[in-house]
């Protein structure tokens, strides 16, 4: 089915895009502010990892108890993967993505501008009112790099570009049990919302949700919330699939936790605040561990999964933290709860395989 | 409160604890007075010591009753506090608490009671040791008084953000957060006007828990009296650059406990005085912290908590006296920033611009500065597993310092409350290599 719906590489997206004259900023996790960048001619190309990479290049800069998402991203860029991109932004998500926009900034200094954004930890409308302001501060630092200032007709137009293909995204999310896709091609299709222009994305999303269902009916699937940064290695949804699973909520940071709002109003940054503000309780938004906890009952609740599998990198604070009370707060409604460490670097350990087929089992 | 309650507060508190500290405190200063060294490369012990002991055991004796006639707060050690102080709370910093049980080697075992609950071990050992004594009930400090407010600002870390959501899911309370943008660069209008509104909001919320209002007067008294403390620990820290040096960044790990949570405490004032007063002595005369001062070395990030006396003995016997701390440093450094007249933005500008937060290239800076002024020949660097926004940037710092500033810089890796991430043997291996290279 999915060779009936194209969905371009990462690679093929960026290559198209420049070769057509277009120009590209990396943008580091969680929350980037697409709209602003779009508006000042710049494609938001995101970085997690890459997975599967050697870190040594990053290693030389950070200590190894830094998350390897982290570490794989500095050293991607040091090995050249990041040269064609015309300016870098590192959003301040957590203490490492902190650490590496300051060491890019201070001693690393690539080629291109490193840029910063500082995401409050609050939904409060004074945290509302400093985003604002950030993004007026990042966006006169676009328009120096970029020589481009747009005026408010296009940052609306960008604004209201990005909210058709998050649309697109939820919609996508939400019915994902009609689609005729595998795992591993569900997750290739959501996270091309990472490369392609949000336009592209969105048009992708509607010829998958216009596909015809599979022939004959899709086996069963034992429904399970997926729950953490990102879906690497991807081998882990192959495996889930050979498991018998699908995910059937998405609580994951590259994905579920960016179904943000719809937003109205005469200010274009004020627009964009709320927007990125608006999106599922996230830890590295601040949000608390009940609302964290409510979202994942919700989820376990709307999709029938009885458990949820927290996929945490090592070392990812923001993810780690919370465990504990969540898996209690689900245990009591009884839903499980299976935590799976990885690193991006590394393969999909077979012990990880092992565990994850061994909890889908104790699910049917 | 209750009658009952406050007349047990005041016997336990008041009177018994009172007396029993005193006289504990007399017979440490006598004990002090008859040992003319510290250790067998140290210099004389600090006589205030034992006034410092009395403190914080006052300190934490009163916690343990605090519950039955005051509000308390658990805060974090980079908050502001003054407005609470202002409207009688009882502050506990569990940070603090984490290193009372990282000195007396408590931290493992606290540690280990949070991983058993399934905390991870990849957290922030002090967030673990918390974990640890909240899940446990135990603390060699005897007990720790629930919180009826929680008061978090990053601007040392977003770790303590993630903490306070924990705690705040446990203790079913609220939770308040002074959310400080990360400084880059130099902090724009909007960034302390951002910090400004959340101290407004931060008071609002300690009014409502508490149920008074704040007196501006009382807020003012509180914080000329912080302002004071932070000045006097500033020049403390600075008797350091005599040589040799009458103090060590060690003492200073010990004696700074004041200045973190009993900050806006009249006592906090007169101890620092008398510490001060005994340091200019020392430094008059001509007493170092060392027996024999050979080599000066500058600290950076937080202590190794449960083996500061082998590393100052070890550091001692070659000679090597360890002047200052980018750590200790912090709590003295903004003192300028501070107008008592204007409380609460003095409140917004001194705690938005912590070392901590800001950029690793500040860092450097700081360490550049401090090397002249403390008249320092290297720096040992801890990277510190349990600290990452303190440790990233010290590969290329250590770099830095090396090449352009030509210091040598050991990095030293270890974890501030859990030993168990801390090879001994490695670590005396490259202390002494790095020791030979400064020729001692």
């Amino acid at each position: 089915m999915a060779n009936e719906l194209t969905i371009p590489s990462r690679g093929e997206a960026l290559r198209a895009h420049l070769d057509s004259g277009g120009a590209l900023a990396a943008v580091f996790p969680y929350h980037p502010p697409r709209a602003l960048l779009r508006a000042h001619g710049l494609l938001p190309v995101e970085v997690w990892g890459p997975p599967g990479r050697s870190t040594a290049a990053g290693d030389a800069h950070l200590q190894p108890y830094t998350c390897s998402l982290v570490r794989a991203g500095l050293a991607f860029l040091l090995d050249g993967g990041l040269e064609r991109a015309q300016a870098i932004l590192v959003p301040h998500g957590c203490d490492s993505l902190q650490g590496l926009g300051s060491v890019l900034l201070d001693f690393v200094k690539p080629a291109m501008p490193v840029l910063t954004c500082y995401m409050p930890r609050g939904e409060r409308d004074l945290d509302r009112a400093f985003l604002a302001d950030e993004l007026r501060e990042l966006a006169a630092r676009l328009a120096e790099i970029t020589g481009h200032r747009p005026g408010d007709g296009e940052l609306v137009e960008a604004i209201e570009r990005e909210e058709r293909a998050d649309a697109a995204l939820g919609e996508l999310l939400a019915r994902r049990p009609e689609l005729a896709l595998g795992e591993r091609d569900f997750y290739r299709l959501v996270r091309s919302r990472e490369y392609l222009p949000a336009e592209a994305f969105a048009a992708l999303a509607t010829r998958a949700l216009a596909l015809p269902p599979a022939e004959g009916a899709r086996p069963a699937r034992t429904p399970l919330v997926l729950s953490g940064l990102v879906p690497e290695p991807m081998a882990l949804l192959d495996a889930l699939e050979a498991a018998g699973a699908t995910v059937a909520g998405d609580d994951l940071a590259c994905s579920g936790r960016r179904r943000y709002r719809p937003t109205r109003g005469a200010d274009a940054y004020a627009r964009m605040s709320e927007g990125m503000l608006s999106g599922p309780p996230d830890s590295t938004r601040g949000s608390s561990v009940q609302a964290r906890l409510d979202h994942l009952r919700g989820l376990a609740r709307g999709s029938g999964a009885r458990g949820v599998v927290f996929l945490t990198l090592k070392f990812c604070e923001p993810e780690l933290y919370y465990l504990p009370q969540l898996r209690d707060g689900l245990a009591a409604d009884g839903v499980r709860a299976l935590d799976l460490e990885v690193d991006l670097a590394e393969a999909l350990p077979a012990p990880v395989v092992n565990r994850l087929e061994a909890f889908v089992e104790t699910l049917r | 409160m209750s009658l009952l309650g406050a007349l047990t507060y005041h016997a336990n508190v008041s009177l018994l604890g009172h007396a029993a500290l005193r006289l504990d405190r007399w017979r440490t200063e006598r004990k002090l007075g008859r040992m003319p060294t510290a250790g067998p490369h140290l210099g004389p012990p600090l006589a205030t010591s034992g006034w410092l002991k009395e403190l914080i055991s006052r300190h934490y004796l009163a916690g343990r009753h605090a519950n039955r006639v005051r509000k308390v707060a658990w805060v974090t050690s980079g908050a502001p506090i003054e407005h609470l102080k202002a409207l009688g709370y009882y502050l506990l910093y569990p940070e603090n608490h984490g290193a009372v049980c990282g000195i007396r080697r408590w931290g493992e075992r606290q540690c280990q009671a949070a991983e058993d609950a399934g905390y991870s071990r990849d957290l922030c050992s002090y967030a673990r040791t918390d974990f640890g004594t909240v899940l446990s009930g135990k603390t060699p400090v005897g007990r720790l008084p629930r919180p009826d407010l929680l008061l978090c600002c990053n601007n040392i870390c977003q770790t303590v953000l993630y903490w306070y959501q924990v705690l705040a899911h446990h203790f079913r309370v609220p939770l308040v957060l002074i959310d400080t943008p990360f400084l880059y660069a130099e902090a724009r209008p909007y960034m302390l006007a951002h910090v400004r509104r959340q101290i407004d909001a931060a008071v609002e919320a300690a009014e409502r828990v508490a149920g008074r209002s704040l007196a501006p007067a009382r807020l003012e008294g509180v914080m000329r009296l912080s302002h004071e403390a932070i000045g006097l620990w500033l020049k403390i820290m600075q008797t350091g650059r005599h040589r040799p040096a009458p103090i060590l960044a060690f003492d200073e790990f010990i004696h700074m406990a004041p200045i973190v949570e009993m900050r806006g405490d009249e006592s906090t004032v007169a101890y620092y005085r008398a510490l001060l007063a005994e340091l200019e002595e020392r430094a008059r005369r001509g007493v170092g912290a060392l027996q024999v001062e050979k080599k000066r070395l500058l600290w950076d990030n937080l202590p190794i908590w449960y083996r500061l006396r082998p590393l100052a003995e070890a550091l001692a016997s070659r000679g090597v006296a360890l002047v200052a701390s980018t750590y200790t440093n912090a709590w003295g450094e903004l003192v300028e920033l501070i107008d008592p007249a204007r409380p609460l933005d003095s409140m917004a500008r001194a705690y938005l611009h912590p070392i901590l937060n800001r950029g690793t290239g500040h860092k450097l800076a700081t360490m550049a500065r401090m090397l002249e002024e403390y008249h320092a020949d290297g720096v040992l660097l801890h990277s510190d597993r349990s600290c990452k926004p303190y440790s990233i940037g010290q590969m290329d710092q250590q770099r830095r310092l090396a090449g352009e500033l030509g210091k040598p810089a050991l990095l030293l890796d270890a974890d501030h409350n859990d030993p168990r991430a801390y090879a001994e043997a490695q670590a005396a291996n490259r202390l002494q290599a790095f020791l030979e290279v400064l020729g001692v």
